[in-house]
């Protein structure tokens, strides 16, 4: 990331970036995957920095951060002051900073971890279908306001459905997930529906964190 | 057209609709910094009003541009969310369905939608219950994207829930940021908003899916019921952590799945978790289709956008808690479900 884009995501999330170069920034981050991939982490570390948490600050963190964010070591101590450093970094020379921190975006970009358990995926065929089945072209589905697209939908079956990999189809869990944001109170759902948006769906297993079981032992055995 | 961002210019002349609901609402009244009553406001104008924004979801470190185009005619809500990089996926919800377009995956899942939530969600009225489990409080008001916000934050009062910080203009009580914490404070997922226009109309064309559909298939989840047989209801969560309950029961066919899940749902007036029930393939009675493949048992925690899922499987039957709750709740109720098939009492929690 070009310092001069550093310094434009920098002070977009600090919602002081003029109109005409916001929306630049956005198409650039719309068509620039690495560029998304740093605006994330830079989002993650910023809003950690503003205060969020209560952690201790500690010397150090500077460097850790940009490791995060560019991949690569910082490449200047903190108090040269360097060009590159983001304005998020610059009122942090000299001031202790949170060590925490980094570790939670190094963290968060390594829970993806994939489980072959939990790739089972659930294969839709034909039989599956509970939806009419026309082998009409499937067109777009209008979206009217009033008469509703239903009687515009034709729903287009692939002849072989066994040709498509499994990979392809949603996988139980994805099932799962749609049927709750049904049910998702709150903001919650958002994010659930967020999530089927983001094409790196497939449900992954990540380590588990060991939680507080019940109390008895017996409730997993059926009376 | 009312442009909230990024264009200020427009801030200055509020269009009618905004003047509408901002007159409606007693500005300087007693309760006007209620958190409570702004959390209200938002709802009704997530509801209500009509938008169409592009916005940041952040999660894991990853980004996500979407948009949202929610318009409100005649009484009716129909809704768009898009993904702008990446997947291409769509949602629209109109006439009570909500098809997810997923051209990554060939496919289009179909599900009846009755209820009104808008995709952007809304947060419920809070009453006694929540508030045992949640603390409601205003902080100090603020500046977002260049305008005037209030923020309100909704604290977890223990580890088994998630919270919400969000950035509410102040106009127009939408949510500009919001953020899921955990009960440390630590950011788990945020979305705001790059640009965010209330225009007066939204025309057709902007509603309709960008997806070419040709050669996808088709998959219209079965209708959930909400008073499943005694069979498909003989599954409880045994135990629940605080402030749980059993807020709907049902069962649905899931697409791909040959019989249809029990569908148990646990909340706490704010969050919410499913509970899938499944007998196993193997167990079920029901004719594996020809061509379809043995379902592997899932088992273990898996991250699910913000939130998790657990899987295990009690006694030959699948069971799956998901919910936007930390990874301990989720694996607790999935620990906790028994199975009650010897005509034993069905605990109603």
């Amino acid at each position: 990331m070009s310092e001069q884009i550093r310094e434009q995501v920098s002070a977009f999330l600090d919602g002081e970036l003029p109109d005409t170069e916001t929306e630049l920034l956005l198409k650039r981050l719309t068509r620039d995957g690495e560029l998304r991939e740093s605006f994330g982490r830079y989002a993650l570390i910023g809003e950690a920095l503003r205060g969020s948490g209560s952690q201790i600050l500690t010397r150090g963190f500077a460097s850790r951060v940009n490791l995060a964010i560019d991949g690569e070591p910082a490449q200047a101590p903190a108090h040269a002051q360097p060009a590159h450093v983001s304005r998020w970094w610059r009122p942090l020379a000299g001031v202790t900073v949170a060590a925490g921190v980094a570790a939670v975006a190094i963290v968060a970009l390594q829970q993806r971890a994939i489980s072959p358990r939990l790739n089972g995926a659930a294969p839709i065929t034909a039989q599956n279908v509970t939806a009419p089945l026309k082998a009409a072209a499937g067109g777009q589905m209008p979206v009217q306001d009033g008469a509703g697209p239903r009687e515009a939908l034709s729903y287009t079956v692939p002849a072989a459905s066994t040709d498509a990999p499994s990979a392809l189809v949603p996988t139980r869990l994805t099932n799962y997930v749609f049927a709750h944001s049904k049910y998702s109170s709150g903001l919650g759902q958002r994010g659930v529906l967020a999530d089927l948006l983001i094409e790196d769906d497939d449900p992954q297993l990540i380590p588990v964190q060991r939680a507080p079981q019940p109390q008895t032992p017996d409730t997993r055995v059926a009376p | 057209m009312t442009q909230l961002l990024p264009s200020r210019a427009h801030w200055l002349v509020p269009c009618a609709l905004v003047g509408a609901l901002v007159s409606a609402v007693p500005q300087r009244a007693s309760g006007a910094d209620d958190p409570r009553e702004w959390l209200q406001r938002m709802n009704k104008a997530l509801a209500t009003r009509n938008y169409d924004g592009t916005f940041f979801h952040i999660s894991g470190g990853r980004v996500e541009t979407m948009r949202i185009i929610h318009r409100v005619r005649s009484g009716r809500v129909t809704e768009r969310l898009q993904s702008l990089d990446g997947s291409g996926r769509e949602f629209v919800r109109a006439n009570d369905e909500l098809t997810c377009y997923l051209p990554d995956q060939h496919t289009v899942l179909v599900e009846p939608r009755q209820d009104r939530g808008p995709f952007l969600g809304s947060l419920p009225q809070f009453d006694a219950t929540v508030s045992d489990f949640y603390r409601i409080e205003a902080l100090p008001a603020t500046h977002t994207m260049g305008r005037p916000v209030r923020v309100i934050a909704v604290n977890p009062k223990d580890q088994f829930r998630f919270g919400y910080r969000l950035w509410l203009d102040e106009k127009t009580a939408m949510p500009l940021k919001t953020q899921l914490c955990d009960s440390r404070g630590q950011v788990i997922e945020q979305i705001f908003f790059a640009r965010l226009d209330m225009p007066e109309s939204i025309p057709d064309s902007d509603l309709a899916p960008t997806v070419h559909t040709d050669g996808m298939r088709w998959v219209r989840q079965g209708p959930s019921v909400d008073n499943a047989s005694a069979a498909l209801a003989a599954y409880r969560a045994s135990q629940l952590p605080p402030g749980f309950r059993l807020t709907v029961q049902g069962a649905q066919t899931l697409g791909g799945a040959s019989a249809p899940a029990s569908h148990l749902v646990y909340s706490d007036g704010l969050a919410t978790v499913s509970v899938f029930v499944e007998q196993s393939s193997s167990d079920s009675g029901v004719a594996a289709a020809p061509d379809s493949q043995v379902q592997p048992p899932m088992q273990g925690l898996t991250r699910v956008g913000s939130g998790y899922a657990f899987s295990t499987v009690v006694q030959g039957h699948q069971v799956t808690a998901v919910g936007e709750v930390p990874a301990q709740t989720v694996e607790f109720i999935a620990h906790s479900v028994k199975i009650y098939s010897g005509g034993g009492e069905i605990p109603h929690h």
